[in-house]
């Protein structure tokens, strides 16, 4: 496997609002096929820090290279897969079916004046059948469950075959069964995909055995390169408020 | 009912009548999915400072309406866009300016009330021959904007930032619908008025909506919602001679209303 080249590249990132620090100092990289988890205090700034990696706010200072290149000049963006915090709370009158929202992924994809080709309609076939709603297609999503949406959303963001999926707690709101079901087509997009997946999550116990290393984000970063030892990694999750219980709840106890 | 047809001025008001339909359904979906349907009773009424404008100076009001409309649609993005202000104040403030503006202009040239009654409310009478071909020539234009992009403006009024990191020019696409909404709106002060266009765009969606039906299904219902009332409207004002912008509105709110009822459980 290739880890030479960081997808991103983190390099001393700051973050102010109103002279208040939200996030201080963050350097990291992340690499293909990785599996990372983020995990941290609400107001710990990981969304924002998720933002910044997709351009959506721009750092104080510091600096973002994806793919080596800096954000602005960035124009691949469909190797980037995102599905943002309300994937399970979409406006119930929006007139999509599950099979329009998906559609909405080849976007980045098209050529201007080019039509929906063959690969089009294969590819949202393909990830609706990744994500187990292929059966739901013709359904509006605003008939869905908070599951269902769920993995329309992440459906969505695999339409264009991306190389990278970036999740923001998509699973608020979302039954224990329904969540268990989502970490495992997420498990198989990793191992079998080689899909690098970012997850901010707050459920970090159940996936722990799936994830390469965890990121703790509370104004600062910690990065855990080896969560299987939980125990390392949970003093430094108690340094930065985080619920222990959270880490302890490990998926074979379920 | 043909016997409408025979007159020249009927046929021009359907043709662009049902032209002036096409180009606000179309573009009212996605101006009601992005929560936008205030913008165009606010780029109404500055169009409505262009026709007081054109009416004092004595130049053709579609013109003016239109340069008018166009520079407000782009002060309204720009503003909302740069600046954090709520969109709906934005819309609100931008409105009763123009108002103001559009009736102290009047006020200072007093001559004009019969004319300037059309341009409020619609008249089949006044499409001219002139006004058919440039209707004709931008509602074309527009369309063509419409359809080309309308994956990419669905997708941003499903959601504006996941379209952002799609790759998605995302404000250059949000200056491109709110320039055309400002063409169709000036384009159509001559058949349903500056005062009532807005219904034009905003009803047949929402009755649309109302099937709870994928997108193309609404984009097309909401056409037929659009041309229907049109023709029915049209007929009525050329029978009662009322004018056209106030049956057309009336005949979309009685579509709404009927289907309100049959899509109630």
């Amino acid at each position: 496997m290739n880890f030479k080249v960081p997808i991103f590249d983190v390099k001393n990132l700051n973050f102010k609002v109103d002279n208040q620090n939200i996030l201080s100092n963050i350097s990291f990289e992340i690499f293909k096929a990785e599996y990372i988890a983020i995990i941290g205090p609400n107001g710990g700034g990981k969304t924002t820090l998720v933002r910044m990696l997709l351009g959506l706010e721009k750092p104080t200072s510091g600096e973002v290279k994806i793919y080596g290149q800096k954000l602005k000049d960035f124009k691949e963006w469909y190797k980037i897969g995102f599905v943002p915090q309300r994937a399970s709370h979409v406006d119930v009158n929006f007139p999509a079916t599950v099979e329009d929202i998906v559609k909405m992924g080849r976007i980045s994809k098209r050529k201007l004046f080019s039509k929906s080709l063959k690969k089009d309609i294969e590819a949202v076939n393909d990830a609706m059948l990744k994500m187990d709603v292929y059966d739901l297609k013709d359904k509006m999503v605003g008939n869905l469950s908070g599951g269902q949406r769920q993995r329309v959303m992440c459906a969505r963001a695999l339409a264009s075959h991306p190389e990278i999926l970036i999740l923001d707690e998509p699973n608020t709101g979302v039954d224990v069964v329904s969540q268990n079901r989502f970490y495992a087509l997420l498990r198989k997009l990793n191992q079998e995909d080689k899909i690098t997946i970012v997850f901010i999550t707050h459920d970090v116990g159940v996936i722990a055995d799936d994830i390469a290393r965890l990121f703790t984000v509370n104004e600062k970063i910690t990065v855990c390169n080896d969560p299987k030892k939980m125990m390392s990694c949970d003093d430094m999750s108690k340094l930065y408020g985080i619920d222990a219980h959270l880490i302890h709840n490990h998926r074979h106890e379920h | 009912m043909l016997e409408m047809f025979q007159y020249d001025f009927m046929q021009r008001a359907f043709l662009v009548g049902i032209v002036i339909a096409i180009l606000a359904s179309i573009s009212g979906t996605f101006v009601v999915l992005k929560r936008y349907s205030l913008m165009s009773e606010t780029l109404a009424h500055s169009a409505l400072v262009g026709v007081a404008v054109a009416l004092v100076a004595g130049y053709s009001p579609m013109w003016i309406a239109l340069i008018i409309a166009v520079l407000s649609a782009w002060l309204i993005e720009y503003l909302r866009s740069y600046f954090s202000l709520y969109s709906d104040s934005v819309l609100a403030i931008l409105l009763s300016g123009s108002l103001a503006i559009a009736v102290i202009i009047i006020s200072l040239g007093e001559s004009f009330n019969n004319s300037l009654m059309s341009y409020l409310f619609g008249s089949i009478l006044s499409v001219s021959d002139d006004d058919v071909f440039y209707i004709l020539l931008f509602g074309g234009l527009s369309l063509v904007a419409l359809l080309t992009f309308s994956k990419e403006l669905y997708f941003i009024a499903y959601d504006e930032e996941v379209a952002q990191t799609s790759g998605i020019k995302v404000k250059a696409l949000n200056f491109l619908l709110v320039t055309v909404v400002a063409v169709i709106i000036s384009l159509s002060i001559r058949v349903v008025g500056s005062l009532l266009i807005g219904a034009l765009m905003v009803i047949p969606t929402v009755t649309a909506l109302q099937f709870k039906k994928g997108f193309f299904y609404t984009v097309v219902l909401s056409v037929i919602f659009a041309i229907l009332s049109v023709i029915s409207g049209m007929t009525f004002s050329f029978y009662f001679s009322l004018p056209s912008g106030a049956t057309i509105v009336l005949s979309i709110l009685s579509i709404f209303i009927i289907s309100l009822v049959v899509n109630k459980r």
